[in-house]
């Protein structure tokens, strides 16, 4: 097991400075400079870019600014004042990361019990609304939602706040419309999996051993289709992030989401690089987690990632 | 001579399908005694498989349900359980030992637990003691080292070993009855005799009767005292082991002994018994057997036949024992082991 675990730390710094990389020279391809003020003449510009090392070949400002991560130094964005670009990111980057989590943790959970009680009433007519409720989820996109509850339920009827983040009632909103994807991908994956289970050999004998229905479902079913269930789960966070620029920016919320959009139109390359870099040590990092998750549910791929 | 245990009486099991009915199990009628093991023989589909689930109440419903008859087990009849009495039976008073042990256990869940829930559902065992039975009973049931094995998972345990877990937790719970479906159908050949074995010696240890499902009969030679062969839905002959295997009076019975491999037979060609069995959602008016019985007769098409007695213990469903019937005499191709 820590073999395994040290084998995928190695392999996720790998893939971070891939990140990295790729994003660098990406970057570097956008048309335009960051320093736009038209009062600037080109010797005034010129000198800037000097100053910023940006007159420079590309390997040689793509070794410096690695240089300079290696030690945490993220440099100061062009746009906000100069500040640090570390202190701008701890101070957005947690509203962001909220938002996303409390969105897949609600949506994973309730679709996990939408899934379970779809499977049980498999054929029923329960099982086809639930299946419908989810298509519509998966298909309708997240900001059409958002609009949609922000009419019904912060205008229409007034329950919650259309905007803002300041206490529990203001996350309802956007939280919800982040988790209906999550939510219903979840369901129709979780119901696939029960119908499946519940037809394995090991639940006849579940049922054999005497257990009451409860003790077959949620000991023996739930368990075994979970598995499939939880490999799905890294691909949605990445959904997530994507999704919550656009439902931070419907709702107004003070994440990071505004400030990474606004970062790449005027070319603040310190910036671009630092919320790239976080988001993908985030992404990576769930994946990583997700695949010990699946070891804790599946004994089986516990002890194969032993012997490795 | 024994106590009876449990007494099926024309049970008959249907299944709706696709607006079909298809009558899997038509009328059948037997009984266990004590202590016994008796052996339910057929092909696929004969409704064997369907016969045993009826009795631990696991036929799915829908599509299937039990159209008639009883099962009375101890005094009472099963039948007329709801959900909650069969919980109360299942693998306390009645249990089973599956087929194919590669699947019959749950993969995410320790061997010992899987052993443990019967014992702390059924006798109320506190975790501590329910774990120092289930490694007793892996330890009866041959699997070495079961202090360390009762922590592992079924993955950790080759084919045979699986099935001797199986075994032990149908048997945690000191069932009176065992019913054992194809228990060996799915091992090596070499595993099969071990876990006959085993399970001839928990029978002298615990008494319990056996209910043997098989299509193999040189498992039957093996282990049943009692055999009953089916077809089609049917019972169609029963008698002892040696009734069965020396004196055979249904043409389907001598085609199954027939189709056993003989060791020292001359012939390179494995016999068969030609036709596929009855299509059960459209079960034939007469003998089931008849399209396919080399001696069938007019009257085998169109009524079934009753059974004939043949001793106190033998009886057989064929017209061949009628009176008026010519005279047969079974195949030469008869033969029991390598005789």
């Amino acid at each position: 097991m820590g073999r395994y675990v040290l084998k995928r730390i190695g392999f996720m710094i790998v893939t971070f400075f891939v990140v990295v990389t790729l994003t660098f020279i990406a970057m570097k391809m956008l048309p335009g400079t960051p320093f736009l003020n038209p009062k600037l003449d080109p010797t005034q510009r010129q000198a800037l870019m000097h100053e910023y090392g940006l007159d420079q070949p590309l390997a040689i400002q793509y070794v410096k600014y690695i240089w300079e991560l290696l030690q945490g130094n993220m440099g100061t964005s062009f746009q906000y004042g100069n500040e640090e670009v570390t202190t701008l990111l701890f101070q957005k980057f947690p509203v962001s990361m909220n938002l996303g989590f409390e969105a897949i943790i609600i949506g994973a959970i309730l679709g996990t019990l939408l899934g379970i009680f779809a499977g049980l009433h498999r054929g029923k007519f329960l099982d086809w609304g639930s299946m419908i409720f989810s298509m519509l989820g998966i298909s309708i996109p997240s900001f059409i939602f958002a609009g949609i509850l922000q009419y019904f339920l912060g205008v229409a009827i007034p329950l919650f706040p259309v905007a803002g983040w300041e206490g529990a009632s203001s996350h309802v909103l956007p939280v919800a419309s982040l988790a209906v994807g999550v939510l219903a991908e979840v369901a129709i994956f979780m119901r696939t999996e029960m119908v499946e289970v519940l037809n394995q050999d090991y639940i006849v004998t579940a049922k054999a051993k005497g257990l009451s229905k409860n003790a077959v479902v949620f000991k023996h079913a739930v368990r075994n289709a979970l598995i499939p269930v939880v490999t799905i789960l890294g691909p949605l966070t990445a959904a997530i992030i994507t999704g919550s620029l656009v439902i931070e920016d419907i709702f107004g919320i003070p994440g990071i989401g505004d400030q990474y959009v606004k970062s790449i139109v005027t070319n603040d390359y310190p910036m671009i690089m630092g919320t790239t870099e976080l988001y993908a040590a985030l992404f990576i990092l769930t994946i990583f987690i997700v695949d010990l998750l699946y070891g804790v549910i599946d004994p089986r791929i516990r002890v194969s990632g032993g012997h490795n | 001579m024994m106590g009876k245990l449990l007494e099926v009486k024309n049970l008959q099991v249907q299944f709706d399908i696709f607006g079909a009915h298809v009558q899997a199990v038509r009328g059948v009628t037997f009984e266990l005694n004590k202590g016994e093991t008796l052996a339910i023989v057929g092909e696929s589909g004969s409704g064997k498989s369907v016969t045993s689930k009826a009795l631990m109440g696991l036929i799915p419903n829908p599509p299937g349900k039990i159209k008639e008859g009883q099962i009375v087990f101890e005094g009472k009849d099963l039948v007329a359980n709801t959900e909650k009495d069969w919980m109360k039976l299942r693998g306390k008073d009645i249990s089973m030992i599956f087929q194919d042990p590669m699947t019959a256990l749950n993969p995410t869940m320790k061997v010992g637990k899987q052993i443990m829930e019967g014992l702390i559902l059924h006798q109320h065992m506190s975790k501590s003691q329910a774990r120092e039975r289930a490694i007793d009973l892996l330890r009866r049931v041959g699997i070495p080292n079961p202090e360390k094995r009762v922590e592992e998972y079924p993955h950790q345990f080759s084919g045979g070993m699986r099935q001797r877990v199986v075994i032990a937790i149908a048997l945690a719970c000191n069932p009176k009855v065992l019913i054992a479906d194809e228990p060996t159908t799915a091992l090596d050949v070499t595993i099969q005799a071990q876990i006959l074995d085993l399970m001839r010696d928990i029978q002298k240890d615990t008494g319990t009767a056996i209910i043997l499902i098989t299509h193999d009969l040189g498992v039957v030679a093996n282990m049943a005292q009692r055999v009953a062969v089916m077809y089609g839905g049917k019972i169609v002959e029963t008698g002892t082991l040696d009734e069965i295997f020396y004196n055979p009076k249904h043409p389907y019975t001598w085609g199954l002994l027939s189709s056993m491999p003989k060791l020292h037979a001359k012939t390179d060609k494995l016999q068969a018994i030609p036709g596929t069995p009855p299509d059960l959602s459209n079960p034939p008016k007469g003998c089931p057997f008849a399209p396919r019985c080399p001696y069938a007769m007019k009257v085998c098409v169109d009524q079934m036949p009753a059974y004939t007695h043949l001793s106190e213990t033998q009886k057989a469903a064929c017209w061949l024992q009628d009176e008026r019937a010519p005279k047969v005499e079974p195949p030469k191709t008869i033969g029991v082991g390598g005789e």
